[in-house]
């Protein structure tokens, strides 16, 4: 199975599929919004998860969850948003919109591993 | 009572720094390789060596071992000569002084850098404990590296000129206007990279390295953020950017304080520097 990992920070990426690598899952890496939607368009048979940082350029965490949803080819597939959003209205803003779950940024590789299981399980 | 380091100087100039301070600060005279810390220390004095290269190369030296804190570093030229001064402020000298100068001069310049910096009020240290928290809570969580900050550690900067390797930088706006900055020299940017991506330093690149810098203050400033919901400094962030090279040197907004938050982590420290004012306030933090 394979799952999305999108943060415009190259070190945030790899951290989390290190993690996945970890848990025997193929992280797929996206800088941005847009190209986690072309990664799907391309293939998304495969894809279990997306996990997503907030605030991206081009096109933010929350509009992905947005558009996913809205799309009955991928309005399934869980969404797991980790960023340093931490206050409780913009959880419960991204919670709404669609995503599956949510991490706050800073996390223990613990932490991540749990919330991947829990969603996937 | 903080200390004086006199590295390598001349009979002549130990003798004017001696009579300068007398019983006011204690001198010492070492040469650098006997240095591994500069702590209790407050000002370092050296003489312009025949090669200016050498005299560049200590300096750096000194800076590094000055470990963020604001340590003055002044070096003494023999002669008014060709040799600009810029390179020796680049490389981390506080001023650059000639021995021929009346001693007046030379003495209430030197009086001038012994001034303390300002130290943060219970309340201000209140507005930057969130900063300081979540930087420690950062390197613990992601990095499993434990950090300490020391309360005597913080200061108001009045020049600017923090050196380091690498800043991660981001910009706040919004309630209140700012920046935050974080600063390493590279040994340990490398150790802390590492640590949150669990591979060797060796396996580092200065990609990731520019990337992680980044991240880092994305972290510190997004996590410090919620504390200030519904406060006057409320703010927003920026993208983050990155500055690499030694002895770069960062703007901030007008009429607006820079406090320096030191860190360590085992025998290296790094340096937050917090800029951060209400719109609406005239007052600083």
């Amino acid at each position: 199975m394979k799952v999305i990992v999108a943060d415009d920070s190259l070190l945030m990426r790899k951290i989390i599929q290190n993690e996945l690598d970890e848990l025997g899952y193929k992280g797929v890496g996206a800088v941005n919004g847009k190209k986690v939607l072309e990664i799907l368009e391309n293939d998304s048979t495969d894809i279990g998860l997306v996990i997503l940082d907030w605030n991206m350029p081009v096109m933010d965490g929350l509009e992905v969850v947005k558009v996913l949803q809205e799309d009955k080819r991928f309005k399934e597939i869980p969404v797991l948003m980790v960023s340093t959003e931490s206050e409780d209205a913009r959880i419960n803003e991204a919670l709404k919109a669609g995503a599956k779950d949510y991490l706050c940024k800073p996390f223990t590789s613990e932490e991540i591993a749990e919330k991947i299981i829990h969603i996937l399980k | 009572m903080n200390k004086i380091l006199l590295n390598n100087c001349s009979l002549k100039v130990s003798q004017l720094i001696s009579q300068l301070f007398k019983e006011d600060k204690p001198v010492i005279s070492k040469p650098l390789s006997e240095i591994k810390s500069l702590n209790g220390f407050q000002m370092v004095i050296l003489e312009e060596c025949e090669d200016p290269d050498q005299s560049i190369s200590q300096i750096k030296k000194i800076r590094y071992l000055c470990n963020f804190r604001n340590i003055s570093i002044i070096l003494f030229k023999k002669q008014k000569d060709k040799q600009p001064i810029r390179s020796y402020l680049v490389a981390g000298a506080t001023e650059v002084l000639y021995l021929e100068d009346p001693v007046p001069i030379i003495s209430q310049i030197l009086q001038g850098h012994l001034i303390p910096d300002r130290i943060p009020s219970e309340q201000e240290f209140d507005i930057l404990k969130p900063f300081i928290d979540n930087t420690v809570l950062m390197l613990k969580k992601m990095a499993k590296l434990d950090c300490v900050c020391n309360k005597d550690d913080l200061y108001f900067s009045s020049d600017f000129n923090i050196f380091g390797d690498v800043s991660g930088i981001i910009g706040l706006s919004g309630e209140a206007e700012g920046t935050l900055i974080i600063t390493c020299y590279w040994d340990l940017a490398q150790l802390i990279i590492s640590k949150m991506m669990n591979v060797s330093e060796d396996d580092i690149d200065t990609e990731v390295i520019h990337d992680g810098m980044g991240e880092l203050i994305n972290m510190i400033a997004g996590t410090s953020k919620k504390a200030f919901v519904d406060t006057p400094y409320h703010f927003e962030l920026s993208l983050p950017t990155v500055v690499m090279g030694s002895g770069h040197h960062i703007g901030h907004p007008d009429e607006v304080s820079v406090v320096i938050i030191l860190f360590d982590v085992a025998d290296q420290s790094f340096a937050l520097q917090v800029c951060l004012k209400p719109k609406n306030k005239k007052k600083t933090n």
